[in-house]
């Protein structure tokens, strides 16, 4: 299965993604909790050692509090730049790192030029030790309070990631069981199956022999339809094989009524195609042409190679396609698809010719490796 | 004898069902055909006593088909399906005879052997009343055209008129005949687009244009295209309600 190539954009919904989600606030919470104690240790220790002014130590933590939530801040708004390597700890570690000399530069001038600009409005000098001292003081400080946030927001961050991959990977198994769940419905296509069998029973009445080709040829079609899931890629080959054995039943139900004609270059039969993809527009060929029609119908199937890119044509006349068609299974199916496995690069485009209706598919070319 | 219809787009399964009909002795197949439109005609010129209807042709479905006969002069009728769980709910329902596709021949047999006995008008109109109820059939009508059937859209009716045993269909283009009564054609096409406005008329009421009220409660009606019609007592009320007035 190409789990891999699934590129499904992210729940709105997921959490960390939105600014202040549930752990941002726990986030919050824990940082607030972190300065109230850091402030009352501070008070404490202020008056135990002889202090009277309660607001110097207020000061004193409240311009580091001021000037680390403006680092959290701007850490969290970048934080999606770094989301890359939350798989990656010690990558996001060093990433994060780079930043560090910048935040001991600008922290220790702006909080200690809070401290002396309140000192100053309140007429008071204040004193600290020399500038050197105080630099690696701090710097050494920040080491150790920069290790402690960065390690919480590591774990907020991974956990939110997590989360937010389980939610991607529960949806995407979603869609992706809905996808089989839609093509083996559509391929076991009832209405098909019991019309062979009854032109199988009403052949044996008169050409066993026939009667016991088209009776292998529905196994064939019966067993590679129950494959289906095993192999996401097919060659084009096989592929074609598939569609010649739905047509052959066909053909042998509305012999007087459908003529077909493959226009199939051999050197794109080892490209690389996903597993019945044209199955369903072959079978829209004979729906709408075949089935509808009361005259004779004309299909051709068409494989070509363009550059990169392999164009496969099923075109068949007697319909005329809906000015608002409503996509069947079939249709939603394939384009589903395509777009899982090629994005951009592969197409279903469904068109009114003259006197036809037209699928064309293309896909990036891509030699078949078994 | 039984004059039976088979009508199969697929000729191997007209082939089979045909092949077995011949072998018994009191049924002669009487026509075969291809698609809807061509057993409608067969059952309108032939009246079989049977007809075997594959509900999956071109053109108009056997089930289509069905919902356009007049219920007490239809055949009986065999819906013939490979698959179509909703329909068969409803044939099994109202006792429906139908076939699934692919039958063996006990299974033919019993169903010839129920239609030797059963009596034809009450089985008939039960498949005719189901089979409108499973399609759009006051959408289309099959009217006769010299001597094949062609389907017109029931929107560009503007008034039907009963003489005898038959209808004019009246459209702004022209008028057809039909060999049905009136109240049955109301039937099939729904009382949301037509109604009746006297014993031997009713209109499209999207095709009316005015009233004129005449002596002892009777209207005039006067449609789009300038036409003068009366409107009885005995339906103006319903019609008016119908109408918002």
């Amino acid at each position: 299965m190409a789990v891999a190539h699934l590129d499904v954009p992210a729940s709105r919904h997921a959490p960390g993604r939105r600014w202040l989600s549930q752990p941002s606030l726990a986030l919050l919470f824990l940082w607030v909790m972190f300065w109230l104690l850091l402030m009352a240790v501070g008070v404490q220790d202020y008056y135990r050692s002889g202090g009277t002014h309660w607001w110097q130590p207020v000061l004193w933590e409240g311009s580091s509090l001021a000037v680390a939530t403006v680092w959290l801040v701007v850490q969290r708004r970048a934080d999606r730049h770094y989301a890359v390597y939350i798989d990656q700890p010690l990558r996001w570690l060093a990433h994060h790192m780079k930043w560090f000399p910048l935040i001991v530069l600008t922290f220790v001038p702006a909080v200690y030029a809070i401290r002396h600009g309140v000192y100053a409005l309140a007429g008071v000098t204040y004193r600290h030790e020399s500038w050197s001292y105080v630099f690696v003081y701090e710097s050494v400080k920040l080491v150790m309070f920069f290790g402690l946030w960065l390690g919480l927001i590591f774990g907020f961050d991974a956990y939110a990631r997590s989360q937010e991959q389980r939610q991607r990977l529960l949806a995407l198994q979603k869609s992706l069981a809905e996808a089989q769940l839609a093509h083996l419905k559509a391929q076991l296509r009832p209405h098909f199956f019991f019309n062979a069998l009854n032109t199988i029973s009403a052949l044996m009445q008169v050409d066993v022999p026939r009667a016991d080709r088209l009776l292998s040829r529905l196994a064939d079609l019966l067993r590679a339809t129950l494959q289906w899931g095993d192999k996401e890629l097919t060659s084009l080959r096989e592929e074609l094989r598939m569609l010649e054995l739905y047509a052959q039943i066909m053909q042998e139900r509305f012999a007087d009524r459908v003529s077909l004609t493959w226009t199939v270059d051999p050197a794109v039969l080892a490209g690389s195609v996903p597993a019945l993809l044209l199955q369903p527009l072959l079978e829209n060929a004979f729906k709408h042409g075949v089935e509808r029609s009361r005259g004779a119908v004309r299909i051709d199937v068409e494989a070509r190679r363009e550059g990169d890119l392999l164009h496969i044509v099923i075109r068949n006349s007697g319909s005329v396609l809906a000015a608002d068609p409503q996509e069947g299974v079939g249709l939603r199916n394939c384009r589903e698809r395509l777009n899982v496995l090629y994005g951009e690069a592969g197409s279903l485009r469904l068109a009114q010719l003259a006197d036809a209706v037209e699928a064309s598919v293309t896909l990036p070319w891509q030699e078949h490796r078994a | 004898m039984m004059r039976v219809l088979v009508a199969d787009d697929e000729a191997p399964a007209r082939g089979k069902l045909q092949r077995w009909l011949k072998e018994q002795s009191d049924i002669e197949v009487v026509a075969e055909a291809e698609d809807g439109l061509s057993a409608a005609e067969a059952i309108e010129r032939l009246h079989p006593d049977v007809a075997f209807l594959d509900i999956q042709m071109p053109g108009l479905s056997g089930l289509e088909v069905a919902a356009q006969l007049e219920p007490e002069a239809a055949p009986l009728i065999v819906f013939v399906t490979a698959f179509d769980e909703h329909a068969i709910k409803a044939f099994e329902l109202n006792a429906i005879d139908y076939l699934l596709k692919p039958y063996d021949k006990d299974r033919l047999l019993k169903t010839l052997a129920r239609l030797r006995v059963r009596p034809a008008d009450a089985s008939a109109r039960a498949a005719v009343t189901t089979a409108r109820a499973q399609t759009q059939s006051q959408e289309r009508l099959l009217v006769p055209v010299g001597e094949t059937l062609q389907l017109i859209d029931s929107t560009t009716i503007e008034w039907l008129e009963a003489s005898d045993n038959y209808v004019h269909v009246h459209t702004a283009a022209r008028s057809y005949i039909l060999r049905r009564t009136l109240q049955d054609l109301l039937e099939q096409l729904g009382d949301r687009q037509f109604a009746r406005i006297h014993k031997s008329a009713a209109v499209n009421i999207a095709a009316v244009k005015a009233f004129t009220p005449l002596f002892k409660g009777d209207y005039e009606v006067q449609l789009r295209n300038g036409k003068l019609l009366r409107l009885s007592r005995r339906f103006k009320d319903q019609l008016f309600g119908r109408m918002g007035r």
